[in-house]
């Protein structure tokens, strides 16, 4: 048997909408690409014709806004990942640092479980520290919040400065949980519905 | 048959004609004498990604932000990215083209017949997927190189390029 319990006696955390709030008070007209749980919160802080949603392809979320970013050089992309979706596609801190875009925001969510699927433990059983991960990787620069109101007092800084940045935020799990609905056959999915008005808003600028 | 080597200078310039601007890379030993090329080119830019899967996720990036990237990978790396072909190319309807290096295929044989998993599979996979391809088996078919780009287009989703036998 495994301890569901998360080990969270080392570090402070705030909760997901707390931090989500800080950000969203920055949006302007930045592309952001939400996943898993951060995903349906960000989208109700912050609906915007410039959000992308990393559904279905679990990981993918900060390689598709690094592809964003690198064709948009003049404009802000943020990546709101989960710490299990990055576990997952690790290398791509190498990656996004070796393309070294400065506008590029990496947040990643630190809630220390697989919230989505039941909130079963990260292998790394809360330990990981994305902000070194990404120091090692290379990116320009690293921040780490467990409390709203000081990551809200550092951030206009952080964006201020070039990027790759990547700011880890210690999040209480929520227990939210999502299961799929069967999708009826021949319907156009939801990838493909929701790229072509972002791509036709940023050829319009 | 015998599939022909495709001199790197010629690959080149069939990447360059149909417009390309981004690869979109993890190295293909196969195609090692394009990407020395393709490295040194002024005009198209090199994303070097730690997985194919990146890869895909990557190209679909650059689609939505107006580029006209292609993927440069190889077999064992198509094997690795299936989940985001699926769930980035195949759902979001991206026309990303990626050129897939047959290491190791003997160029005497159909890759199905090849005794090498890595080439066998290529195309019943791609074919699973349902993923157009087309076999590169030497200079005569770098046609297929920008007609893939418009078959992309037209069909909304992914189109897939063999290059048959290691590049010279
Ligand atoms: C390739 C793949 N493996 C497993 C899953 C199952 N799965 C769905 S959501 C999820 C957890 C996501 O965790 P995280 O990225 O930390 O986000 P959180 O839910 O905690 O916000 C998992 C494991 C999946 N969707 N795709
Ligand atoms: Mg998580």
């Amino acid at each position: 048997m495994t301890d569901r319990t998360p080990d969270n006696s080392e570090v402070q955390r705030m909760s997901l909408e707390s931090a989500l709030d800080v950000l969203a008070r920055r949006r302007e007209e930045q592309v952001v690409v939400g996943t898993m749980t951060a995903n349906g919160v960000w989208r109700e802080k912050s609906p915007h014709d410039l959000n992308l949603a990393c559904i279905g392809f679990m990981g993918g979320a900060s390689t598709l806004a690094l592809g964003v970013a690198l064709a948009q050089p003049e404009r802000d992309v943020w990546v709101i990942d989960g710490d299990g979706s990055l576990m997952m596609q690790l290398g791509s801190l190498g990656t996004i640092a070796g393309a070294a875009p400065n506008n590029f925001l990496h947040i990643v969510i630190h809630n220390g479980v697989y919230e989505t699927s039941g909130s079963q433990p990260l292998p790394s059983q809360q330990q990981v520290d994305f902000a070194r991960m990404a120091e090692g990787a290379g990116y320009a620069q690293t921040a780490s919040f467990g409390d709203a109101e000081e990551f809200d007092a550092a951030l206009d800084e952080l964006l201020a400065a070039k990027g790759p940045t990547l700011i880890q935020l210690y999040t209480r799990p929520g227990g939210r949980f999502y299961s799929a609905r069967p999708t009826p056959p021949g319907i156009t999915p939801a990838l493909a519905r929701m790229w072509p008005p972002v791509a036709e808003a940023l050829a319009a600028d | 048959m015998t599939a022909q080597s495709i001199p790197a200078d010629l690959l080149l310039s069939a990447i360059r004609e149909a417009g390309v601007q981004d690869v979109v890379l993890v190295p293909d030993t196969h195609q090692r004498t394009v990407l020395d090329l393709l490295m040194d080119d002024d005009h198209i830019r090199t994303v070097h990604c730690s997985t194919e899967d990146e890869a895909i996720a990557v190209s679909a990036g650059l689609i939505i932000g107006g580029r006209r990237p292609m993927m440069q990978i190889q077999h064992a790396g198509l094997y690795a990215s299936v989940n985001n072909l699926r769930g980035v190319g195949l759902d979001g309807q991206f026309p990303i083209v990626m050129l897939i290096g047959l290491l190791g295929r003997d160029p005497e044989l159909e890759p199905e017949a090849d005794g090498s998993s890595m080439v066998r599979l290529c195309r019943p996979l791609l074919e699973t997927l349902g993923i157009p391809s087309y076999l590169l088996d030497g200079p005569d078919d770098l046609h297929h190189v920008a007609a893939a780009f418009d078959e992309a287009a037209e069909r909304g989703g992914p189109v897939a390029l063999l290059v048959g036998t290691t590049t010279s």
